[in-house]
């Protein structure tokens, strides 16, 4: 047997024996097909359903329903409710402020800490029915909106960088009054990359913080160069918390630190100067330490390459002393030093037998001829073979053949030590020391120098001198050594 | 005979010395403002007792919704309606923001500490069947207990803050004390006895909620510039 309930009226197909055929069965469908097209069309409604109650301040509510099958004909919605006290059952006040299927209950008919009963009855032309009773404390049902105006800065202190979090309470909730505390809370996390194709619903890694009745808070230990996720919720007293906020993004930038950038750059390029100093330096340090370490100013002799002494070769030397140049007349040179002085120089053979010494006169040039005759004096004068310096002169000793003598070269090696400065003129027959007169050689060298420079002319003509002693010369060149004694000045 | 009086005159003396003394050390310790001491100003007394209430109140909703998780009260799809019939019911209290800022203060302070001395015994009781019911957890018990102590130390912080208002002269002097209001109370009839666990809990819920509320709405009458 077929059942069917359409329009409350029933169908019941009984098949009646064997004549019911397919044609019956058809029909009989047919006609309830017919039947349900007329009937929905027109019927009582179905019973609407109170889906719940909220308030959002604690002084005002808002009641949903959702009505239930539409009978086919124009149906109306009623809310009635009833308190404890006052008694008597009444209507919503008011259909239209929270939208349809809505009721809302503004201050004048809000009470607090008292229980409503409330009811929507759905009704049409052909009836009505009554939903289910909701009962209802707003004490229970509070529930606020989000906080608004989330802003969101990051912050850069001294130690460490921070975000700083502020907000707005709900806009409709009374904190003036005293009637009702908002307490917030916030969650903040770090936005992952995959998350964000994924429109981040990940429940796991968000960290709640506690923001107490203040309105704005602040997350410490933030990294940089990321972007944070952070919203905010709400409660009032101890209501149920209220949605969080949208999410708010908030990139951390990755140098934050104004002064950093600065102060490298200064240190680059400070490194970069004295990197470029030092390269200049480097190449240039020839004339940089000639610049700050002025030069010993060697011996200069016009007319002696002071190179070619230096090498030490005999052979060497004598090129040296025979440069042809012009030089300043004498007198110039003379000025400086009396007419009378002699000079002696002398060396010491380190083995200990022989001292040679030279004097040259300085006189030379006003009195050449005094100058020859004491040079003969002095040619009769002994030599000298001992250490200590009893030094006799002879007159050959006006000039050194250097040529021959190998002693004279290592004699002469010493001109290496040679330091600027003293003439040492020795005004007297006694022959200095020894070691003096070592000394007064290697200095007089330099101004032997001078001296030898000047009478250049005057040692080719004693060169030329006729062997008018050979075995006196021979001796003396053999000898290896110069023997000069200081006379002084005749006449 | 001189030398008696004298004797005398010098015992009055140092016993009066030695009272005066000794009142200087009885005086009250916050005498003339002194800095060590901290007198609260009524503001501080406000916000101390408002936090208490707020406490309490938070305590109260913990215990209410444990039991309603053990005691499944039907709410929605019960049959007939079930007044909850709390014992402080009479007490004619302000239903909203409005009411409660209309109200005298004297009223309103007079509610409060009524509503908190209705609470003291039915708190007490609780305490003890829950601490003797061994089914229930040991925290039920330990937070009953912090209730009911809280109660009592609630009305002693709102009694201070109704005398020192009146001291200040910001209210009448016709609030009662403490133990007229207990003649005015209805007599114990045990009306509380009757209530089961979860109602009574309920009941205190909301009342603590009223007071948490009523004391917000008076410090922000009697002391608008603290907060408010």
């Amino acid at each position: 047997m077929l059942t069917t309930e359409v329009c409350d009226v029933t169908f019941s197909v009984v098949p009646a024996g064997d004549g019911m055929k397919s044609d019956t069965c058809a029909a009989t469908i047919v006609t309830m097909l017919l039947s349900a097209a007329r009937c929905n069309s027109r019927s009582p409604p179905g019973r609407p359903v109170l889906l719940g109650c909220r308030s959002p301040d604690k002084e005002t509510f808002t009641c949903w329903w959702e009505p239930g099958i539409d009978g086919g004909l124009p149906t109306t919605h009623r809310l009635y409710y009833q308190r404890e006290r006052p008694e008597g059952t009444q209507e919503c006040p008011d259909y239209r402020t929270a939208g349809s299927n809505a009721c809302f209950f503004d201050r004048n008919y809000t009470s607090i800490w008292v229980d409503y009963y409330l009811t929507v009855v759905a009704s049409n032309a052909l009836g009505n029915s009554t939903s289910d009773e909701l009962k209802v404390d707003v004490m229970d049902i509070v529930k606020p909106d989000a906080p608004e105006h989330v802003t969101l800065k990051a912050e850069d202190r001294e130690e460490s960088l921070s975000l700083h979090v502020s907000w707005d309470h709900p806009r409709n909730v009374d904190t003036k009054s005293g009637w009702v505390t908002l307490e917030y809370q916030l969650r903040a996390r770090q936005q992952q990359q995959q998350q964000r194709r994924r429109g981040g619903g990940h429940t796991n890694n968000w960290k709640e913080y506690k923001a107490g009745r203040q309105t704005q808070f602040t997350l410490y230990g933030v990294h940089p160069g990321t972007v944070f996720v952070v919203q905010v919720r709400c409660r009032l007293d101890y209501s149920a918390w209220s949605s969080w906020t949208d999410a708010s993004y908030v990139n951390i930038p990755n140098s934050i630190r104004k002064e950093k950038p600065f102060w490298m750059s200064i240190l680059a390029l400070s490194g970069f100067l004295f990197l470029a100093a030092l390269c200049i330096v480097v190449m240039k340090r020839k004339s940089v330490i000639q610049s700050l370490l002025p030069p010993v100013p060697g011996p200069k002799i016009r007319g002696v390459d002071f190179q070619l002494v230096k090498s030490g070769r005999a052979q060497d030397l004598a090129s040296a002393l025979i440069i042809q140049q012009d030089f300043a007349p004498a007198m110039a040179w003379n000025d400086y030093i009396d007419d009378d002085d002699y000079l002696i120089v002398s060396d010491h053979n380190t083995a200990g037998t022989q001292q040679r010494s030279l004097v040259i006169s300085t006189s030379f040039s006003s009195k050449d001829n005094g100058a020859e005759q004491n040079f003969k004096d002095l040619k009769t004068t002994p030599t000298v073979n001992q250490e200590d310096c009893s030094c006799n002169l002879s007159i050959h000793s006006s000039y050194v053949d250097f040529e021959a003598h190998v002693e004279l070269e290592l004699d002469y090696s010493r001109v290496k030590d040679v330091t600027s400065d003293n003439i040492f003129l020795l005004e007297s027959v006694d022959v200095p020391r020894p070691e003096k007169l070592r000394e007064d050689y290697s200095k007089v060298v330099d101004s032997e120098m001078l001296l030898l420079q000047e009478k250049s002319n005057q040692l080719d003509c004693l060169k030329k001198l006729p062997p008018s002693n050979p075995q006196t010369d021979a001796d003396l060149i053999d000898g290896g050594y110069v023997d000069a004694i200081l006379t002084p000045p005749l006449g | 005979m001189p030398r008696n009086l004298t004797s005398v005159w010098l015992l009055l003396a140092s016993i009066s010395l030695g009272s005066r003394l000794a009142n200087v050390a009885a005086a009250p310790i916050c005498a003339n403002g002194q800095t060590r001491c901290r007198v609260l100003s009524l503001a501080n007394l406000f916000d101390r007792v408002i936090q208490h209430s707020a406490r309490m109140h938070g305590i109260s909703n913990e215990l209410h919704s444990e039991f309603q998780e053990q005691y499944v009260v039907p709410s929605r799809n019960h049959i007939g309606r079930v007044s909850r019939n709390c014992h402080t019911s009479t007490l004619l209290t302000p239903n909203g923001k409005e009411n409660a800022q209309r109200i005298a203060r004297e009223e309103l302070t007079e509610v409060i500490l009524k509503l908190l001395m209705a609470w003291r015994d039915p708190l007490w009781h609780f305490h003890r069947i829950i601490a003797h019911q061994h089914d229930l957890a040991n925290f039920s018990s330990d937070k009953a207990l912090e209730m009911s102590a809280m109660v009592h130390e609630l009305r002693k912080g709102v009694e201070k803050v109704a005398e020192k208002m009146q001291t200040l002269g910001m209210i009448s002097n016709s609030v009662s004390t403490l133990s007229s209001l207990e003649d005015l109370l209805p007599s114990d009839s045990g009306e509380w006895r009757l209530m089961k666990d979860h109602e009574l809990l309920y009941c205190f819920r909301r009342d603590s909620d009223k007071i948490q509320n009523y004391l917000k709405i008076l410090k922000c009458r009697i002391v608008p510039e603290h907060g408010c």
